[in-house]
């Protein structure tokens, strides 16, 4: 056991922050820093993934020969740190961590001579066509069917949750090819034009004033058949894939980290009496809780990123970075809701969030409880938080 | 003691229910949320006609003498249907401030569904500040000079009258004082909060006042407002307990309604113990309701004391139950197309008004310190 990390870590650190702070646009920045979601606006997505792709740095936790670094995973951990901590959007989640690893790994030559440069580049928004009305917790059972006809796909179904839909160029959808099956056993993983005809996009007004989610209508749409990856009734197989490939970043360690930096500047800036808010012992109890949680979730996060060897079955581990991230990211928000009191019972415009509405409100309210209000997602989305415990049940004591 | 409905309060929240229950359905509320002033002019005209304005107002003041366990019932029917309408302000807290002022008939006419008013009174920079007001009027000829600035007026988007409060010049003490919203000089920014009202941040440039508008004069000032601002809590806090009981019912029907792995969700222990959690929430919050009307015409000490334990017991649980109802639909909790959403963030409000948890737990430290 060895639990310092290394000095050129520091180096490393020092070089992304000073890269970040030269690309970063500071539009951009300044819509991260008021942002209302838990996601930033999809157009920045794509246009900060083009500018990091100048150095090569859009995708870098691929590998090597599909444009990634050869970086440790503590590197990569510093890097995606550093961007969140310089207010840098989020990419395209879908593009870059989950239909581009499903493509290099079980693509064709031709789907990744087709796909990977763009996503590299951030020229598509890519959405997620996985749960439906019916089938979300129990995502196995989907019913959206694939039939071959010749050399392309008739799909029909409906999707839901399908974030950033209405701005993507491209879904990646789970479809039944095969009924006859296994529920798991008929899933293919299906890429769609979602210019395609025979789409219906429609967004969902969301509690915090946001319209991110969507719902897909797929009538008789035609896909090249082409556009299977990997094997037919693989789908599942490659959905599960994802999830291991991805086991930390359900922490949220690194908004978790940068929000609680902001709990502790806005405690600096409200007052009661005159006094900081931070000064006074129920706050301060409330800040010191949660910095102990979040130093715990890193050191979490940390032990999975540096492959300790665990006693547990490793997915359960990941369930508890999912089931901690996830409840710190609502009590950090409920915890700048609360230092703002009253105030926060405002609803600002989401389209105005990066505005300062009148002196008389502290600067930069707005936004933050739109991110508190969208944070209730966090214990629902990516399995639900008593889905992670009935997992952690069974996989880490077989109960 | 007798914690069952009397028949003529039975009465009353049965004819609540139904009108709430018919007019205030999903549809409806969003569809109002869009107005600019949130303000649905045909419902008040029905809730004049049921009296439910004048229910708070004495016989003598034109109104029906009724209890405050009287518009406790009202308020969590209204609650249940998330009703955002300006009954606060104008059945329970107007009544407060001008039962025994000299109000040249405003009560009256509030009561009546002809007027309604905002109590303006959070200044900025302050926390539920209680102490003395910036605001403040200055004498000038006969009368006095309004001047300051006031933030998050509740209900000011559907009000025409203002009641502000303010200090004076040459005494201590805070006075409430009427102002036309319309009158010169009174600049007001509107906005919208989470739960569909509509609030403004309100500033006084000098504004005519003459000295019949003082409704409460600056030595009774202090308690009058202590008085409305528990009454006030109070019937929100009657609305959150509403509010929670009908979430109950929402998220009950839909266990039994949404199948996952081939059954009814609600087989799944592990949500029919979140269910049950939000149960013993939901109790605790009416019996923390009662505990407060049990002294709600009080004055003084007990009340407040009383209203800050509740606040906090209410203020807790209605996060608890609402944050959990989400957490039961799974993605359609978090959209603004079921009703959940909407409870929670109702009770998010009712919760930051009139004191927040963290104002009531200081109010009962420095209540017990001295």
């Amino acid at each position: 056991m060895d639990l310092k990390p290394g000095g050129e870590l520091d180096d490393f650190r020092q070089m992304v922050r000073a890269a970040v702070a030269q690309d970063l646009p500071p539009d951009m920045r300044a819509r991260q820093r008021a942002f209302g979601g838990l996601q930033s606006e999809n157009r920045d997505a794509l246009k900060w993934a083009a500018i990091l792709n100048e150095r090569g740095w859009s995708v870098p936790h691929w590998p090597v020969e599909h444009g990634g670094q050869d970086w440790t995973p503590l590197q990569k951990f510093v890097f995606e740190d550093e961007l969140a901590s310089a207010w840098a959007p989020d990419v395209n989640w879908g593009a870059t961590h989950m239909v581009g690893p499903v493509i290099y790994t079980f693509g064709t030559e031709e789907q990744k001579a087709r796909f990977l440069p763009d996503i590299r580049a951030g020229r598509y928004y890519w959405a997620q066509g996985f749960s439906e009305p019916g089938n979300g917790s129990d995502l196995a059972n989907l019913r959206t069917a694939a039939v071959l006809q010749g050399d392309r796909y008739i799909v029909n179904g409906q999707k839901i949750w399908t974030s950033g839909a209405h701005d993507a160029d491209w879904g990646f959808f789970l479809v039944r090819t095969d009924p006859a099956v296994k529920a798991q056993r008929g899933i293919s993983f299906l890429l769609i034009d979602l210019k395609s005809p025979g789409i219906t996009i429609r967004q969902i007004p969301e509690i915090n004033g946001e319209a991110d989610l969507c719902e897909v209508f797929l009538d008789n749409v035609e896909v090249p058949a082409e556009n299977l990856v990997g094997e037919p009734g693989m789908g599942w197989t490659y959905a599960k894939f994802l999830l291991d490939h991805e086991r930390t970043t359900s922490s949220f360690i690194y908004w978790n980290k940068r929000e609680l930096r902001r709990v502790r500047a806005i405690a600096e800036a409200e007052t009661l009496d005159g006094l900081p808010l931070a000064r006074l012992p129920q706050f301060q109890s409330r800040l010191a809780r949660l910095e102990a949680e979040v130093a715990a979730l890193e050191w979490s996060v940390l032990r999975v990123l540096a492959a300790e060897e665990f006693a547990y079955d490793l997915t359960a581990v990941a369930s508890t970075l999912k089931v901690s991230g996830s409840r710190l990211q609502q009590a950090i928000t409920e915890l700048q809701v609360d230092l703002y009191g009253a105030l926060a019972m405002r609803q600002f415009p989401i389209e105005l969030a990066h505005q300062t509405p009148t002196p008389l409100w502290p600067e930069n309210i707005a936004g933050r409880t739109a991110t508190a209000l969208g944070s209730r997602a966090a214990t629902i989305f990516g399995g639900t938080l008593q889905i992670q415990r009935g997992i952690i049940a069974k996989l880490a004591f077989g109960l | 003691m007798d914690f069952n409905l009397s028949d003529m309060q039975r009465m009353l929240l049965d004819s609540a229910e139904r009108l709430v229950g018919d007019r205030y359905s999903l549809e409806h509320r969003r569809a109002l949320r869009d107005r600019q002033d949130g303000f649905d002019a045909g419902a008040w005209a029905s809730f004049a006609e049921l009296g439910w304005l004048a229910l708070a107002v004495p016989e003598e003041k034109g109104g029906l003498g009724g209890s405050f366990d009287d518009v406790a019932v009202l308020m969590t029917a209204v609650g249940g249907r998330l009703v955002v309408d300006p009954l606060v302000s104008n059945a329970v807290i107007a009544p407060a401030i001008l039962s025994d002022a000299p109000d040249a008939g405003l009560l009256a006419e509030i009561a009546a569904g002809e007027r309604r008013v905002a109590l303006a009174h959070d200044e900025p920079g302050e926390r539920y500040g209680r102490g003395p007001r910036l605001t403040r009027l200055s004498r000038r000829g006969n009368g006095f000079a309004l001047t300051g600035q006031k933030m998050l007026v509740l209900d000011a988007g559907s009000a025409d009258t203002l009641i502000v409060t303010a200090s004076i010049e040459g005494e201590d003490g805070t006075v409430l004082v009427r102002v036309d919203k319309n009158a010169a000089n009174v600049t007001a920014e509107a906005y919208p909060l989470i739960d569909g009202t509509v609030a403004a941040d309100i500033r006084f440039g000098a504004v005519d006042v003459t000295a019949d508008a003082i409704l409460v004069q600056a030595e009774h000032g202090q308690v009058v407002l202590e008085k409305s601002f528990d009454h006030g809590k109070i019937a929100l806090m009657a609305q959150a307990v509403g509010s929670m009981e009908a979430t109950l019912s929402i998220c009950a029907a839909y266990l039994k309604e949404r199948h996952q792995f081939g059954q009814a969700i609600g087989k799944f222990q592990a949500l029919q113990h979140i269910m049950a959690d939000m149960f013993v929430a939901a109790h605790q919050a009416r019996s923390a309701l009662y505990q407060s009307l049990s002294v709600a015409g009080g004055d003084g000490r007990a009340r407040a004391r009383a209203v800050s334990l509740a606040a906090i017991t209410i203020g807790e649980t209605s996060q608890f139950v609402s944050r959990n109802a989400i957490q039961l639909h799974g993605g359609y909790g978090v959209t603004d197309e079921y009703e959940v959403s909407h409870h929670y963030r109702r009770l998010l409000t009712l919760e930051k008004t009139y004191g927040d948890i963290d104002f009531h737990i200081r109010r009962i430290a420095s209540l017990d310190a001295g």
